[in-house]
């Protein structure tokens, strides 16, 4: 143990140090959300239970907004539902660094959850062995905590200042569109987003409720997965075909987990195309000695 | 549209409110809880997995049309009823594209819909 550093700062101020980036990110929004929860009729105390209990941008702008269109109750739960269905998948990939955990920790950490201190958890989980189970409990409390706060501010202050509400409820569409553009990942995703975004304006005008949102979430889903099956089933290299290629991005925000381990595959294929190179190389200049150059390039051109 | 939520806020009631928390609640905590009770001890299926690749796009896609293409109490197709919108929108895209953080996407959003529709 002589490698490790000693270190003078107590646990939860490092904790609070990893978990500030998102924490003050999380006080606009939650300002944003808060005036919102207000307008649609929540009082402070209830603006500030919702961000507790619920705790998740995406929802809570959701409510507001069905509220504001006066949506009946079980439309509005059936929505809620579909949109922290997304949750499942990352419990599941969080499960793998829980497992020796009770079932009480379990039940705290999963109600406090979210995408974004997910990301930080799943982040730590993989890339920092010392990361604990009760760090990771630790961020999830403090971005409750931010949250919680800005709602709450929100809905105090918005019965004092005057807002165009529009342009607030804009911060649900802006906080959308960016979960969009972070969970494009290959074409077919790409292609599928266009699917739901065709889909959802047909049962929208044709339902002439948010039902059509679920119809379209499912056929398009469902779309993806078959298509994406099909293509695993035909195709002996299914990540490099057309569809099932990844969205190309930025090289300055390549850098998640997944980022890294592509990297080294690519490497890896790289370095074993050379060695496979330099064998066929040497093979042919013991059966052909002429043909030799012609490896390097264009010299005998 | 400012008449529209006076009227939402005179017809809900604490109780009401309280019912959507308590649901809203269940429904935001099953999805969290289930998974990750079960799959602490067990591998997760395959096909649940790679359907949910899929989900959440297409459900954030779907919103997204909802809030700028659809009105929201007669659900009619208004291709260009937001300008302002749908200009904000672009730069938020750009903007998430470029730096990948949800504060920046955010406020550049808020900021440009409040200065296109100042214009438009």
């Amino acid at each position: 143990m002589a490698k490790k550093v000693e270190t003078t700062e107590p646990r939860w101020l490092y904790v609070l140090g990893i978990a500030m980036p998102l924490c003050l990110s999380y006080i606009p929004i939650g300002l944003a959300c808060g005036i919102l929860l207000h307008a649609a009729g929540f009082n402070f105390v209830m603006a500030l239970l919702v961000s507790i209990v619920v705790f998740s941008g995406g929802a809570q702008f959701l409510i507001a907004s069905l509220l504001m269109v006066n949506a009946p109750l079980p439309s509005i739960i059936l929505m809620l539902f579909f949109l922290e269905l997304r949750y499942a998948l990352l419990g599941s990939s969080l499960s793998k660094y829980l497992s020796n955990e009770t079932h009480r920790f379990i039940l705290l950490f999963s109600a406090s959850m979210n995408d974004e201190n997910y990301a930080i958890n799943y982040l730590k989980f993989a890339t920092d062995k010392n990361w604990t189970p009760q760090d990771a409990l630790m961020v999830e409390h403090y971005s409750l905590l931010a949250w919680a706060s800005g709602n709450l501010v929100g809905a105090l202050i918005g019965s004092a200042v005057s807002i165009n509400l529009e342009i607030v409820d804009f911060a649900l569409t802006a906080l959308f569109l960016y979960m969009i553009v972070m969970q494009v990942q290959s074409n077919l995703t790409f292609l599928m987003a266009l699917l739901s975004a065709v889909l959802s304006i047909i049962f929208l005008t044709w339902t002439k409720s948010t039902l059509g949102i679920v119809i379209s979430t499912v056929l398009a889903s469902l779309c993806g997965f078959f298509i994406e099956n099909q293509i695993r089933k035909h195709s002996n290299d299914p990540t490099h075909t057309l569809l099932l290629r990844k969205f190309v991005r930025p090289e300055n925000t390549k850098d998640t987990i997944e980022d890294e381990q592509a990297k080294r595959e690519y490497r890896e294929r790289k370095a074993a195309r050379q060695l496979k190179g330099q064998e066929n190389e040497q093979s042919s200049a013991v059966s052909q000695p002429s043909s030799q150059p012609g490896e390097g390039g264009h010299n005998n051109v | 549209m400012s008449n529209m939520f006076v009227l939402a806020a005179a017809n809900h009631n604490v109780k009401f409110h309280l019912m959507i928390i308590v649901l809203g609640g269940i429904a935001a905590f099953l999805p969290r809880y289930i998974p990750l009770r079960i799959f602490t001890n067990r591998d997760l299926p395959e096909w649940f997995n790679e359907w949910m690749k899929y989900v959440p796009v297409c459900l954030f896609t779907a919103l997204v049309m909802k809030g700028i293409f659809v009105t929201s109490d007669t659900y009619k197709f208004i291709p260009l009823g937001h300008p302002a919108q749908i200009i904000a929108a672009l730069f938020v895209i750009v903007i998430a594209y470029l730096t990948r953080s949800m504060s920046m996407s955010v406020v550049t959003g808020l900021v440009v819909v409040f200065l296109a529709s100042l214009i438009l």
